[in-house]
């Protein structure tokens, strides 16, 4: 089964939702590009597991 | 000939406050010049002349009858609070998506058409309280989704600068709109750069605060991590003006930051001898249009000749930016909308139910692993970036601007949309690493393309940098005219 056909599938099951048009499948097949934007920053942080809150980072760093 | 709807928003309201000008003078103003412009441009949804008009009466009576030091309303109630009257009679067209109690709010969605709030948002709200009022709701992307401005239920909206062209979206009424002379200024809202892309476009100036800065109550959502709330205008002044009436904590919108909201308008002094410009060299300006680069880096140039310095930084984390950024909004908009994509997908355009789509895919851990990583990675960005610069400056759209034709992605969708999604996409991908973010950043015009359509110089500082950044653009904005340049064949 392709990627796009896993994807379609799961988004139908999980949300019953099928896809409306060709645009959807092309961008749904592009989270592969996703994935591989997921995975190719993987690791490189060092807050890895720190709790973190972004309203106190925008305190934090304020002017 | 220049006409009173021709005046910037503080000169209208400073106009009005020494009675050289009557609220009604500068409402006929605006409503002649949009139904001039608005069969070309498509800028206006709905338009309420009646409710306009006796707004208008109702603050030149006050006007007359010395109460408006008091702080009258232009609708005739009473405000408290020493914003009174910094927008005293001065008329107002919103994005159609700020939720006014009995008027129309169609979110520019066919799904929306009919929908009329019994409450009115904070904003609104405290622009009525600083005395100025509204008269039209203007066209946008349907439900803010898209940087283009197409709109397959009211139809698209065009560039004033080049009717083929695209304004820029979301906010894409209130950038044609303003550019065009038929509002002062214009409540936008900014996911992904939807305030300061159809400011880039249409050749206006437009802001996004700080994330939290502006209350968010009463106000469609599309993301409620990237969504924001920001003006249109003219220049950076008007700009100014209005986010020192709009900014500040709302006990209504618990997300609002409680920091005091300082005089924008007091910050603009002229004086940039000291800022430190960064200009990022490993993003941003990569493949970028030759003259949309020439164009920012002549703006570039301006600034220091006003005695700021320029220094180029290569900038942490975009990959990391980039992949989470994409999904945070991504998600959001998928689960505001999984009830009306499940019951009714053809009620949306194909651009949207196609964006929205893979949304309904991303694994959980995704999404929590974006929002977690947010505040971290600003930390992080922050440390390193605005320890060398004060702000960043990029070109805000890096390309020529195409045509509605080229990133018309439902005409595309027979014959195979891909291309077209990827020149759709690429509109937006300079604004969007802000909202994730959560930076404040402006778009102020600074040239022309190859094709006559307007430049934007994009300024992004530290987090509530606001005063910060407007004072850049308004230093900028002193010393050259593309703010005050017209369109001209509408």
């Amino acid at each position: 089964m392709s990627f796009l056909a896993e994807t379609e599938a799961m988004i139908a099951a999980w949300h019953g939702i099928a896809p409306p048009n060709a645009a959807a499948r092309v961008m749904a097949a592009d989270l592969v590009a996703t994935i591989r934007a997921f995975e190719a920053v993987r690791g490189q942080m060092r807050f890895e597991d720190e709790p973190a809150s972004f309203e106190a980072a925008l305190q934090e760093t304020k002017e | 000939m220049s006409e009173p709807c021709d005046l910037g928003l503080v000169e209208a309201a400073d106009a009005v406050a020494r009675r050289e000008v009557t609220s009604a003078a500068l409402l006929e103003s605006c409503l002649a010049r949009l139904d001039a412009v608005n069969p070309k441009i498509n800028a206006a949804i709905w338009v309420d002349r009646e409710g306009a008009r006796a707004a208008a009466a109702a603050a030149d009576a006050a006007l007359a009858s010395g109460t408006r030091a008091s702080g009258t309303r232009a609708n005739g109630t009473q405000a408290g609070g020493a914003l009174a009257g910094k927008l005293f009679g001065v008329p107002l067209a919103h994005k159609d998506m700020y939720y006014q109690a009995g008027k129309p709010c169609t979110c520019g969605s066919a799904i929306r058409r009919d929908f009329v709030p019994d409450y009115t948002c904070t904003v609104v709200e405290r622009l009525g309280a600083a005395g100025a009022y509204s008269f039209a709701g203007l066209n946008m992307a349907e439900f803010a989704q898209n940087p283009t401005g197409h709109n397959r239920a009211f139809g698209h909206c065009h560039n004033p600068w080049g009717l083929d062209h695209i304004t820029g979206g979301s906010s894409s009424g209130s950038g044609a709109l303003v550019a065009s002379g038929g509002t002062f200024a214009s409540l936008g809202s900014d996911t992904g750069g939807s305030i300061r892309l159809p400011a880039s476009a249409c050749g206006v100036t437009g802001i996004k605060p700080t994330q939290t800065r502006v209350s968010r109550y009463g106000v469609m959502p599309l993301s409620f991590s990237a969504d924001n709330v920001g003006p249109l205008a003219r220049s950076a002044r008007d700009c100014a003006r209005v986010l020192s009436v709009i900014a500040g904590h709302d006990p209504r919108d618990p997300t609002s930051a409680a920091n005091p909201v300082p005089d924008y308008e007091a910050a603009l002094d002229g004086d940039l001898r000291g800022q430190r410009i960064g200009v990022p060299t490993n993003a941003f300006v990569l493949g970028a249009d030759p003259a949309v680069l020439a164009a920012f880096e002549a703006a570039l140039a301006v600034l220091a000749a006003r005695g700021a310095s320029i220094v180029r930084l290569e900038l942490p984390l975009m990959p990391a930016i980039a992949a989470y950024g994409g999904v945070v909004s991504r998600v959001e908009g998928a689960t505001i909308h999984a009830r009306w994509m499940r019951e009714r997908p053809q009620d949306y355009a194909v651009h949207l139910s196609g964006r929205m789509y893979p949304g309904f895919a991303v694994p959980g851990t995704y999404y929590v692993e974006a929002l977690a990583r947010r505040g971290p990675i600003l930390k992080a960005f922050a440390a390193e970036v605005f320890a060398k610069v004060d702000l960043l400056a990029t070109p805000t759209i890096p390309t020529a601007l195409p045509t509605l034709a080229e990133t018309d992605i439902d005409a595309a969708e027979a014959s195979g949309p891909a291309e077209t999604i990827a020149r759709f996409l690429a509109v937006s991908v300079n604004t969007r690493p802000f909202n994730y973010l959560g930076l404040p950043a402006v778009s102020l015009p600074c040239g022309f393309d190859g094709n006559g359509l307007p430049v934007g110089l994009q300024l992004a500082g530290r987090p509530f940098a606001e005063a910060r950044v407007l004072k850049v653009a308004d230093g900028y904005q002193r010393e050259t005219d593309w703010h005050r340049r017209k369109p001209a064949g509408i």
